[in-house]
C-alpha cells in the first residue's frame, strides 16, 4: 500500500545508495509510512510535503511541522502502528515471559508472507512485501524473540523478483551516478578541446583521454562521498591483516634466531 | 645418547605430538596439571579425525546429523540434508578423549608426569639443554630437555616463556544444562546454531547436545564484559526448547582468535591453542591442536633422524612450520573472510542463513569441514553459488539500509 505513496513523490530525489549505511531521509518517504487508511487524502498531503523538501537543515522540522497540522490521523498513525501490533498481542497469553510481545502482522501466515495479501491491481505489490519484512526484522532486532519449533520462520527473500529490487533501489542510484558521470563528462570534453583543440571525436581516439575517461567513470562508481576514501583504505588493510599476523612467525626469521641457537 | 623432548600440557595436541615423537624413536616426556579436568569446549570433532587418529566410536557421545541455524529475525533452515549415512558431527566430552589420547601416547613410550610446568629456562648456549621447572606432588622438580612442545592451551606459559607475543582471543562462556526427557528427545542429533546482536555481536551462540545434556552457551571477542547479558539473550532465545531445564554447570574460556606473532622459537615449537590455530567462523581448535601436535612430533623426528640428532630452530621451521602454514594457511583465510562478512552485522548474518538453505553451500561447507580439504565441485554451480552470495548480501545489506530509515524515524 505505501508503495502507491512513493508514486506520488518523483520529483523528490531519492538519496539512498546501494551499498552505503543509512544517512539523510528522503523527506517524502517520511510521510509515507503512515498506514493505508490515509490513502484517500494521500495525495493532496503529499504534494505539500514535496514541495516543503526543498530546505536542508530545516527539513526534518518542517516535514513533522507539516504532518503534525495537516492530517491530524497522519501524525497519530506513526505511533499507533507499533501500538496496534503490541495491542494484538496482549489479547494472546504469552509463555510466563512478562513484558515481550511477539511480532505479529495479519499478513505474516505460517513463517512467511502471504503473498495473497499483499495484491495490488491484480498483481503482487513487491515493494510492500520488503517494507513488511524490513519492519518485521527491525522489530525482531529490538525485541528479540525466542525461536520455537512450532512456527518456524522459513521467509526467503529470493521470493522477491530481481527487477522489483532493481526498480527501487538500484535504478534511482543509476540515475544520480549517470548525471554525474554525464557533467564530469561534458566538462572536462570541454575544456581538453578548448585548451587543445581536439574535438570529441578526436579525444577519444587517444589513449591518455581513454585512460582518463576509465579513471572518471570507476572514480565515480567507488567513490560516492567522502567517507569512502576512508572505508576503501581501511578495507584494504582490513583483509590483509589477518595474514600479517600468521606471517609475523616468519619475520622473527631474520632477527635473534642467534640468541637460542 | 637419545634426543630428549619435554611436552607441556597432555591435551590433544600435547597428546598427539608425544605420541609421535615417542613413536619416532625420541625420549618423550609430556605434562598434565590436571589429567582428570574437563576443559570447557563445545566438544565437536570432524569426521576425518576419527580415521585419522583412529579414535574408536565408542568415545563418541552423539552423532549430530542435523544442524539448525537461526537468523537474528528466527529464519531457520536445517543443515545436514546433503549428509551421506555415514556422516556425521562427532560430539564428546573433552576428558573421554583427551584420557584416550594421553593413554595412547604413553603406550606408546611417552613417560606421563603428573605436575604444573611453573618455568622454562631457556638454555644459555645452543648446545645447552632446556630446564623444566614443575610441582609434582607437592615438590619442586626440573628436568633437562632438548626441545620443547608447548601444547598448554590459551594461557601458555611457555609461549610466557619465549616471549611469543600475545593474541586477541574470545570469551566463550557456557552452561551445561540438564532436560527433561521430551525436550532432549528434540536434541538427540541436533545442534543449533543462533546468530543475532542479541546474542553475540561478532561471533554466534549454541545449544550443543552432550551425553545426557546440553550445553547453551555465547562467545564474543569485543564485548566480553556484556558476556552475561549474551548468555540471558541466548537463554531467551531456545527458551521454549530449553525450559524447565536445570543448570548443572558454568564454564568459560578463552578461545585465540589468530595465531601468536612468535610460533618457534629456540628449540621450542608451539602447537594447538597455544598457537593460536582455532580457526574463525567455526572457532574449531580441536581437530587443529590434534593435527599440529602430529605435524610437529613427526616434524622433530624427521629433523634428529630418530632422536639421534640434535635439531636447532630451523629444522622446527622447516619440518613443522612451513608444512602447517602451506597446508592450512589458505583454510584459515577463507574462514576469516567468511567471518569477516557474515558475523559482522546482523545483515551479514541473515544473508548467511539465506545462502545456508541452499543445497550446493551445504554440500560444501559440510564436506570442507568432515575432510578438511577443498571438495571438488561443480564449477557450474560453483558460479551459481558466488551469484546468490552476492545477490543475497545486496539485498540484505538493501534491507539493512531500509531499517536503519525506519529506526531515524521512530
Amino acid at each position: 500500500m505505501s508503495i502507491s505513496m512513493a508514486l506520488f513523490s518523483p520529483p523528490a530525489p531519492n538519496l539512498r545508495t546501494l551499498l552505503s549505511s543509512p544517512r539523510s531521509l528522503p523527506k517524502p518517504r517520511l510521510t509515507l509510512k503512515p498506514s493505508p487508511s490515509l490513502m484517500p487524502k494521500a495525495p493532496a498531503f503529499f504534494a505539500v510535503s514535496a514541495s516543503s523538501d526543498n530546505g536542508a537543515g530545516a527539513v526534518p522540522s518542517s516535514a513533522v511541522a507539516v504532518e503534525e497540522q495537516g492530517e491530524p490521523k497522519v501524525a497519530v498513525e506513526p505511533a499507533k502502528e507499533p501500538e496496534r501490533e503490541n495491542g494484538s498481542v496482549a489479547s494472546a497469553p504469552e509463555e510466563g515471559a512478562v513484558a515481550v510481545a511477539k511480532f505479529n502482522d495479519s499478513r505474516w501466515v505460517g513463517g512467511t508472507w502471504n503473498l495473497k495479501q499483499f495484491q495490488k491491481d491484480g498483481s503482487t505489490d513487491w515493494d510492500a512485501v520488503i517494507d513488511a519484512e524490513v519492519r518485521r526484522r527491525k522489530w525482531l532486532e529490538d525485541n528479540p524473540e525466542s525461536s520455537s519449533n512450532d512456527d518456524p520462520v522459513v521467509f526467503d527473500t529470493s521470493i522477491i523478483p530481481w527487477w522489483a529490487w532493481m526498480k527501487r533501489f538500484h535504478l534511482p542510484e543509476a540515475e544520480l551516478l549517470n548525471g554525474r558521470a554525464a557533467m564530469i563528462g561534458f566538462f572536462m570534453a570541454y575544456l581538453v578541446d578548448s585548451l587543445t583543440g581536439v574535438g570529441l571525436v578526436d579525444q577519444m581516439g587517444n589513449f591518455f583521454c581513454k585512460t582518463l575517461l576509465f579513471i572518471a567513470v570507476v572514480g565515480v562508481l567507488v567513490i560516492r562521498k567522502n567517507e569512502d576514501v576512508e572505508t576503501i583504505k581501511k578495507l584494504i588493510e582490513e583483509t590483509t591483516f589477518y595474514d600479517k599476523q600468521w606471517q609475523a612467525t616468519w619475520q622473527d626469521d631474520n632477527s635473534g634466531s642467534s640468541k637460542n641457537g | 645418547r637419545k634426543l630428549r623432548a619435554a611436552v607441556i600440557g597432555g591435551g590433544p595436541a600435547g597428546s598427539s605430538a608425544a605420541e609421535s615423537l615417542a613413536s619416532g624413536g625420541v625420549e618423550t616426556f609430556l605434562f598434565e596439571r590436571s589429567p582428570s579436568s574437563a576443559k570447557p569446549c563445545g566438544g565437536a570433532i570432524p569426521l576425518c579425525m576419527l580415521d585419522e587418529f583412529d579414535l574408536p566410536h565408542s568415545l563418541v557421545d552423539r552423532h549430530v546429523t542435523e544442524m539448525r541455524v537461526i537468523s537474528p529475525s528466527n529464519i531457520t533452515v536445517d543443515f545436514g540434508k546433503t549428509l551421506r549415512p555415514h556422516e556425521f558431527i562427532a560430539m564428546l566430552r573433552r576428558e573421554v578423549l583427551d584420557s584416550f589420547l594421553r593413554s595412547r601416547a604413553e603406550s606408546r613410550g611417552a613417560e606421563l608426569i603428573t605436575g604444573l610446568v611453573t618455568d622454562l629456562e631457556l638454555p644459555r648456549s645452543s648446545s645447552s639443554p632446556y630446564v623444566v621447572h614443575y610441582t609434582s606432588g607437592g615438590s619442586k622438580r626440573s628436568l633437562a630437555v632438548d626441545v620443547v612442545v608447548g601444547a598448554d592451551g590459551a594461557n601458555s606459559r611457555v609461549a610466557k616463556s619465549i616471549g611469543a607475543g600475545e593474541y586477541s582471543y574470545a570469551i566463550a562462556f557456557q552452561e551445561r544444562i540438564r532436560l527433561p526427557d521430551e525436550k532432549m528427545k528434540y536434541y538427540e542429533n541436533l545442534a543449533e546454531m543462533y546468530l543475532g546482536d542479541d546474542v553475540s555481536p561478532d561471533f554466534y551462540a549454541w545449544v550443543f547436545p552432550k551425553c545426557d545434556h546440553v550445553a547453551v552457551g555465547t562467545g564474543t571477542v569485543r564485548s566480553k564484559r556484556e558476556i552475561k547479558a549474551y548468555q540471558r539473550g541466548i537463554r531467551e532465545r531456545a527458551r521454549p526448547k530449553i525450559e524447565g531445564g536445570q543448570v548443572i554447570k558454568v564454564e568459560a574460556h578463552p578461545i585465540p582468535e589468530h595465531p601468536r606473532p612468535v610460533r618457534v622459537r629456540g628449540r621450542v615449537a608451539l602447537v594447538g591453542d597455544a598457537a593460536g590455530y582455532v580457526t574463525k567462523c567455526s572457532g574449531e581448535g580441536i581437530y587443529f591442536a590434534a593435527k599440529s601436535g602430529r605435524m610437529c612430533g613427526e616434524g622433530i623426528v624427521k629433523a634428529s633422524e630418530g632422536g639421534a640428532r640434535m635439531v636447532g630452530e630451523e629444522d622446527l621451521r622447516r619440518e613443522y612450520l612451513r608444512q602447517w602454514d602451506d597446508r592450512y594457511v589458505s583454510t584459515y583465510r577463507v574462514l576469516d573472510l567468511l567471518e569477516k562478512v557474515f558475523y559482522g552485522s546482523n545483515w551479514g548474518r541473515e544473508a548467511m542463513v539465506e545462502l545456508c538453505g541452499g543445497e550446493y553451500v551445504q554440500r560444501v561447507s559440510l564436506e570442507s569441514y568432515m575432510y578438511k580439504r577443498l571438495v571438488e565441485g561443480d564449477r557450474w554451480e560453483g558460479v551459481k553459488m558466488a551469484a546468490s552470495t552476492v545477490a543475497t548480501l545486496v539485498r540484505c545489506k538493501i534491507m539493512s539500509g531500509e531499517m536503519g530509515r525506519l529506526k531515524a524515524i521512530a
